[in-house]
């Protein structure tokens, strides 16, 4: 057992609890007092609210905010953990956007987690996932990615989080969750084991593996989940796939992606939120927005073709800073339905893609772009 | 000692001389070829065995490992060579003499090289890994490697970097792995695949 | 009986020896017997004959030994190129008290000859005793910086001279003029001024000279670049140790980058690294930072703030108000680093081993934390190797004050690691784990 010293900043973070903890018992008067202060700084400073208290320098503002039943949510995206003996890096960046998510004052509505939680789908890892996100102070909403569910077809995911496929409303807002890592069986011809099945998914460039798909069940569970709901609800679908053909190569890819976009066509506006690409990426086909989330674990390049004419491209990531190209971030939902979708890049500026911008197919509220080239 | 049972020892004698011989016979201890047949019936034995256990070592070798790995993640194919078999001047020039065998030898040994390259390269324990990752996990494809653009003055590393030099920084910082010695064959075969992959684009030294 | 003679002889060889040693002593550079006058620096004349004994010959239109020309070259400003006698007149300047609102601070004050160019204090004394807010950088081979300040709000050696004048903790003149003013009835500055930019006395050139002296403060020759130019035996097994740490396990190079080109040990970036956090209402402070620079975003303005408030914790942000720059400062060079402690902007980390401990902890987790901070896992002597390595970065012509800074060191050391922590180090817990956990 080495010697362990408690060094300033454990001792500080333990002063730092307590200061909190009695914050915390504060009579009604002093608290209303302290938090004033803190709003009036932060109205004074012009700033809107989503970004709390953290100063940030944006290069617009993205709408006013106080449209009624608008609201917003933070979101927490593909942290392929390990378990924590053998990858500790993945660990500290989930717990890091953790972190980042608690900070935001006021706290969003709520979490959404956009899948791969776990790295090869082994239940310490998906345990190790749900602990640390227990964490977070406003309620988690969580989707499924493809390296959490074919190890085991998952029966640990559904044990810790439920079913993976559900709606509810928030708002106004109808909000649907879709399991879009479908796909069809290519073990069992040939042999594979669960783990060989899940390293094989695993590898984002291995063709062996199926296209995803949404699949005919669910498709038909969607229609029925919808079928109640008037042609200009605002929805948001949450999809782990993208739901359209970006690049087959790495499962960039819904293969089902037209007869999926059917259903919601009626729409007036459709976003749909989704995971996989672990980059800045923006689409828009007919009434549907699509945005992408960044991954905490590590960056993808961009695709060699099939990229959207909307997506304004992150620059590079530096590969001296583990970190760089990877973050978490909010999402402002408008009353109709249509999103600015907030990038909060570590270690660099955070980056808006607004409502006018897809909205307006490109011609507004146009994102910076890099200067750098993003490869 | 009478003679009957002289002679019955002397018998019983020969006849464990014959047996006795007879056996070492089998041995092949007398005769110099039956000494030769059963040492390679031993060696046979051997190999037999040692390669059984390769086999179940390596499965997923037994088979055609190239075609296998090639299935598993797409591979740029080496250069179509075919040109060199047309034309005149091999004539006394017995050099310039090409065959198709020697084309189809050169893209299969390149091939194999590649294929082996993208083998490790998506195999953390391959390259020594001790936090699980490989490169494709940042590099689909090899995507984002950029070696045309090598060498260039990284500096990070502190002097000019050769593409070498920045999979053996990979192969400490996110892998943590070893680093690789120049010649080491997974090094060879790792920037053979990343090469392969970029094929046909410019080389632009010095590029950031 | 003692003869009149010897007793002569007795004394006379005394008082020579004592007059030797008072004479040897006085010319050392052993911290104890240094004449030292206001804010703790030596005195301006005993800096000035040290300054002559380390650099006799300058020849300020060469390039300095050791500097490709072409890059040397683009360091040079345009409107300021070197002449002795821009030289000359730096040189008076940067020892000339009078550019002092009270006549006590001059740079050499803080850049004391002395002290390494520093002044070996966590954050430095300026008029009236006033103590600021950020360790003084070492003027040493500050040719090579892209960026002057912690902060990076300077961008050149030139613009960087002049600010010290009019910052009201440091040298206290309301503004430029008064301090060129100060100066302008002496006669030998008005020749001096004419010779070197053929105009009177005046604030701007102030600065230019100052930056042309800077210029020559070039002192590269350490065992270590002996040792990259070939000389095996330059520097001990453990120092060769720690500089393949610096490069493999340590991460060193990921941003104090090295090399024959390169010789400084910075990448002229700003990084979180997390010492800023240490600060309790780092966060907090984040807030207000941007609500002062709205009201006032002027030059001197940002002076102020960072170093009179609490705000200089923020680093880099309050002259670009990124907010990847919050807490962010200008990646320290390694040269020299063994005499000029302590370490980090706000000299809070006293000796080497402290820093050494700091980085193998993975600095201190905040929202804006470089994410090329990690923890180490680095080893007692991996550590002692590093050091060894960081300590042979230092000229040969302060090898003496280099060795008691070694000693010194290590000594406290040995007493106090205030900011270790090996569960940190070693992966056991995790940053960012202490924060979220409820």
């Amino acid at each position: 057992m080495k010697p362990t010293y408690k060094s300033v900043e454990t001792r500080y973070m333990e002063e730092r609890k307590e200061f909190f903890d009695s914050l915390k018992k504060l009579d009604r008067r002093s608290f209303v007092k302290v938090s004033t202060a803190a709003l009036g700084a932060v109205a004074a400073s012009g700033l809107t609210p989503p970004f709390s208290f953290q100063p940030v320098n944006v290069s617009f503002r993205s709408e006013a905010a106080s449209q009624a039943n608008s609201f917003r949510f933070a979101y927490i995206s593909d942290s392929h953990l390990y378990e924590r003996d053998l990858n500790d890096r993945f660990v500290r960046s989930l717990m890091r956007a953790v972190d980042d998510v608690n900070n935001l004052d006021p706290q969003p509505d709520f979490v959404f987690y956009g899948g791969d939680l776990a790295q090869l789908g082994q239940p310490l890892e998906l345990e190790l996932g749900a602990q640390i996100l227990k964490n977070l102070k406003a309620p988690l909403k969580i989707m499924v990615g493809e390296h959490d569910w074919y190890l085991d077809m998952g029966e640990k995911w559904k044990d810790l989080f439920g079913e993976p496929t559900y709606s509810w409303d928030h708002k106004g807002v109808h909000c649907v969750t879709l399991l879009s890592v479908v796909e069809k069986d290519f073990w069992t011809a040939r042999g594979m084991s669960p783990m060989d099945r899940m390293k094989t998914v695993a590898g984002l460039d291995n063709s062996v593996q199926s296209p995803f798909t949404v699949g005919a069940p669910q498709r038909e569970w969607l229609k029925n989940d919808l079928a109640n709901y008037s042609d200009d609800t605002p929805l948001i679908v949450f999809s782990h796939s993208p739901l359209y053909k970006l690049y087959k190569a790495w499962n960039f890819w819904t293969d089902d992606a037209e007869q999926v976009q059917a259903i919601l066509s009626r729409f007036k506006n459709v976003v749909v939120i989704h995971g996989h690409t672990h980059q800045m990426l923006t689409n828009r086909i007919g009434n549907i927005h699509f945005h992408g989330l960044l991954a905490t674990a590590w960056p993808w390049p961009y695709a060699p073709e099939g990229m959207p004419p909307l997506t304004v491209e992150m620059s590079r990531p530096d590969p001296f800073n583990p970190q760089d190209g990877c973050g978490d971030g909010e999402v402002q939902v408008h009353t109709d339905g249509l999103v600015d979708k907030i990038y909060n890049f570590w270690n660099r500026n955070p980056l808006t893609v607004a409502r006018a911008y897809t909205a307006s197919w490109g011609q507004e509220a146009i994102p910076p772009k890099p200067n750098r080239p993003s490869y | 000692m009478s003679w009957k049972s002289k002679s019955a020892l002397l018998a019983a004698g020969c006849a464990a001389l014959v047996v006795l011989l007879w056996g070492i016979s089998q041995q092949g201890l007398l005769t110099g070829s039956a000494q030769a047949a059963v040492q390679e019936q031993q060696g046979q034995a051997l190999a037999d065995a040692h390669l059984a256990q390769w086999k179940r070592k390596n499965p997923d070798r037994v088979a055609d490992w190239v075609a296998e790995e090639k299935e598993r993640h797409t591979v740029q194919p080496p250069a179509d060579n075919s040109h060199l078999l047309k034309g005149g001047q091999g004539e006394g020039h017995t050099y310039g003499q090409y065959t198709e065998r020697d084309i189809l030898t050169w893209a299969r040994e390149a091939e194999k090289l590649v294929v082996e390259g993208s083998r490790i390269f998506h195999d953390a324990s391959a390259m020594g890994s001790a936090v699980a990752v490989s490169c494709d996990m940042c590099h689909p494809h090899a995507a984002n490697t950029h070696p045309e653009t090598y060498p260039k003055f990284q500096a990070q590393m502190g002097r000019v970097a050769l593409l070498r030099d920045m999979i053996n920084w990979c192969l400490e910082n996110p892998v943590r792995g070893q680093r690789l010695p120049a010649d080491d064959p997974t090094m060879r075969a790792l920037e053979a695949y990343i090469y392969a992959q970029r094929k046909g684009v410019a080389l632009n030294y010095g590029k950031h | 009986m003692v003869s009149l003679t010897s007793r002569i002889g007795v004394l006379g060889s005394l008082t020579l020896a004592i007059v030797l040693c008072w004479g040897i002593k006085t010319e050392s550079q052993s911290g104890t017997d240094i004449p030292r006058t206001d804010h703790g620096a030596a005195t301006m004349e005993y800096q000035q004959r040290l300054l002559d004994k380390l650099m006799p010959e300058v020849d300020a239109t060469k390039v300095p030994e050791g500097f490709d020309p072409v890059i040397w070259d683009a360091f040079i400003p345009q409107n300021n190129e070197m002449t002795a006698s821009r030289v000359a007149l730096g040189r008076k300047l940067y020892f000339d008290k009078r550019l002092s609102e009270d006549g006590t601070v001059s740079c050499a004050t803080c850049h004391d000859v002395t002290r390494g160019f520093t002044d070996q204090r966590p954050t430095s004394e300026g008029i009236n005793g006033q103590i600021g807010r950020r360790n003084a950088p070492t003027t040493l081979n500050v040719a090579l910086l892209q960026t002057l300040f912690l902060d990076g709000r300077s961008p050149s050696l030139d613009h960087q001279a002049r600010l010290p004048i009019v910052n009201p903790i440091e040298m206290g003149f309301a503004t430029g003029e008064e301090s060129a003013a100060a100066i302008r009835n002496d006669e030998e500055y008005q020749r001096l001024f004419q010779e070197a930019y053929g105009r009177g006395v005046n604030y701007e050139d102030i600065g230019n000279a100052i930056g042309a002296f800077e210029r020559t403060l070039v002192f590269l020759d350490s065992p270590f670049r002996r040792f990259l130019l070939g000389d095996d035996m330059a520097i001990s097994a453990d120092a060769k140790e720690g500089w393949r740490l610096f490069n493999e396990k340590a991460r060193c190079t990921a941003c104090h980058q090295m090399s024959l080109s390169n010789p400084l040990g910075t990448d002229n970036r700003f990084h979180n690294v997390g010492v800023s956090a240490r600060h309790q209402d780092f966060e907090s402070l984040a807030k207000q930072g941007v609500q002062a620079l709205k009201e006032d975003p002027s030059e001197q303005k940002l002076e102020e703030l960072a170093l009179a408030t609490d705000m200089s914790e923020l680093g880099r942000f309050m002259s670009t108000t990124n907010r990847s720059d919050i807490g962010s400062f200008r990646t320290s060079m390694l040269l020299n680093v063994g005499i000029t402690p302590p370490y980090m902007h706000d000299g809070t980390l006293p000796t080497l081993w402290d820093v050494m401990d700091h980085y193998n902890k993975g600095g201190e987790a905040n929202p804006f934390l470089d994410g090329g901070m990690e923890p180490l896992a680095l080893s007692e002597q991996e550590i002692d190797q590093l050091v060894a390595f960081l300590f042979a970065l230092t000229d040969q012509r302060f090898a003496e004050e280099n060795e008691g800074q070694m000693k010194a060191q290590k000594a406290a050391a040995a007493k106090s690691r205030a900011f270790r922590d090996d569960d940190m180090a070693f992966r056991q817990k995790l940053a960012f784990e202490d924060r979220i956990s409820k």
